[in-house]
């Protein structure tokens, strides 16, 4: 049992304009990168309410990706510029009361970042493989 | 606060009287020196407001109960605080501000009845009147008096209080008096390694009961429907078992640590550069939960990192131009 892998569980939401098209073009041109991840398809990264960030770290997600597209990039204008300023006060709030404010990322992909994104991808997976499973916001039952 | 002031108050009340419909003022409660919020409707009734470092309520959430029940104006004693709060509501449109009439107080800050409670070596049914002269509470009983230095009693909020003098008011009553804007008490939690810090505050949360009082005597929590409790997803006897499994459950019912923390997480993120600091929340929290940190630190972020200035008209989040760069 002791040396069983930590499989981290990560959870994305991805913006139907940009990021989810971006991980698709990763999928189709064969790019590698880890099963960890779970891709949540939403309209806009501007959707993605502190809260649910928040239900996915307490359902024992051990990270969260919110995937939007580049600034000025946004099919609703400005939708990725809330999602910034949320996820920055959702950040520092998250590391005022102890927890690893890292778990949480911001990613900038458009649909043509296939590469990008897998990469990303991959770097976050092995960060958070680092910092371990996420127990603090977890339910415990 | 004291006698004096409580007289330039009843004088200036017997004037509006005639041309707004309804005072809310503070009242003492018969067995107790704390003071409550009451609606004054007829000039009989002036006789019995007071003022003292006791009128801590935020009396923004009473006016707008009222203002929606009536349809004339309405006047307001508020403080710093309490002008900060419908200085909000306004500009969120809760609230007509061509129906409201502000009494400003200049306010050093209010007492905390906790901490009141304590201290005070007579019956609480005793007290006659709680006055603030020179830095210290004057407290009469009878023919005895006790005194106690207001910095033992001060509500720990006051001390970080930004504007005392209120920032909108028809009549100010009191010399304007300075604030201060630091964060000392954040930084120095800040300062802490991060598991200290998720020692201290899953302790603090441990606490939480969640009763949800924090919510409902927030001025600014006026959601009709809260992300904590959908109310329009109500179970009846009659909703079947496999409906009831499928209502969108954000929050747990339990009172463990992490429901309490994303409880607590998610409301102060809806506070961010709104909440208009006047500490009732940590006011009516059973607990005693220092609920104020968590609002705190976010103002700070929202100061620092976003330029936001306090009682700015249009809220941060809706300003492209403030994005910070390298985050």
């Amino acid at each position: 049992m002791g040396d069983k892998k930590f499989d981290p569980k990560i959870v994305t939401f991805a913006c139907n304009w940009c990021s989810y098209a971006g991980a698709d073009l990763a999928g189709t041109s064969r790019l590698q990168y880890p099963p960890n991840i779970r891709i949540i398809r939403v309209m806009c990264s501007g959707m993605v309410n502190p809260a649910l960030v928040l239900y996915a770290f307490k359902k024992g997600a051990d990270g969260v990706v919110i995937a939007g597209c580049h600034p000025g990039d946004c099919h609703y204008n400005v939708g990725n510029y809330y999602a910034k300023k949320r996820v920055i006060l959702l950040k520092e709030l998250l590391n005022f009361v102890g927890f690893e404010d890292e778990r949480l990322k911001l990613l900038w992909a458009s649909a043509s970042e296939g590469k990008k994104f897998a990469e990303e991808m991959t770097d976050f997976v092995d960060k958070i493989k680092e910092l371990g499973p996420q127990e603090k916001l977890a339910e415990k039952r | 606060m004291n006698k004096n002031m409580v007289e330039e108050l009843k004088k200036v009340c017997g004037d509006i009287i005639d041309d707004v419909e309804a005072i809310i003022a503070y009242r003492k409660k018969a067995t107790e020196p704390r003071e409550v919020l009451t609606v004054i409707e007829s000039k009989e009734e002036i006789d019995s407001i007071t003022l003292s470092p006791l009128s801590f309520n935020n009396p923004a959430k009473l006016l707008c109960q009222e203002l929606n029940k009536r349809n004339g104006k309405i006047a307001v004693v508020a403080k710093g605080c309490d002008s900060r709060a419908i200085r909000q509501l306004v500009i969120e449109e809760k609230i007509d501000r061509e129906r409201v009439y502000i009494i400003g107080i200049s306010c050093p800050g209010v007492v905390d009845y906790r901490k009141f409670v304590k201290k005070v070596k007579f019956k609480l049914s005793e007290i006659e009147s709680v006055e603030l002269l020179d830095g210290k509470v004057v407290i009469t009983a009878g023919s005895e008096k006790q005194e106690i230095p207001f910095d033992e009693v001060i509500f720990e909020n006051c001390l970080y209080c930004s504007q005392p003098t209120p920032i909108e008011y028809d009549v100010l009553l009191g010399e304007p008096l300075e604030g201060r804007s630091d964060f000392s008490d954040i930084e120095e939690i800040e300062k802490l390694p991060l598991e200290d810090r998720w020692k201290f505050w899953s302790e603090e949360f441990k606490k939480c009961i969640r009763c949800h009082a924090c919510r409902s005597v927030c001025p600014l929590c006026y959601c009709t429907e809260c992300l904590v409790d959908p109310t329009n997803l109500a179970v009846s006897p009659m909703t079947p078992a496999e409906e009831k499994a499928s209502y969108p459950r954000m929050l747990g019912k339990t009172i463990s640590v992490e429901d309490n923390l994303f409880y607590h997480l998610v409301r102060v993120l809806h506070h961010a550069g709104r909440c208009a600091e006047c500490g009732e929340c940590e006011r009516a929290c059973p607990m005693g939960l220092p609920l104020r940190k968590l609002e705190r630190k976010l103002q700070k972020v929202v100061v620092e990192v976003f330029g936001y200035k306090p009682g700015e008209e249009i809220p941060f989040l809706s300003k492209l131009d403030i994005l910070p760069e390298g985050r």
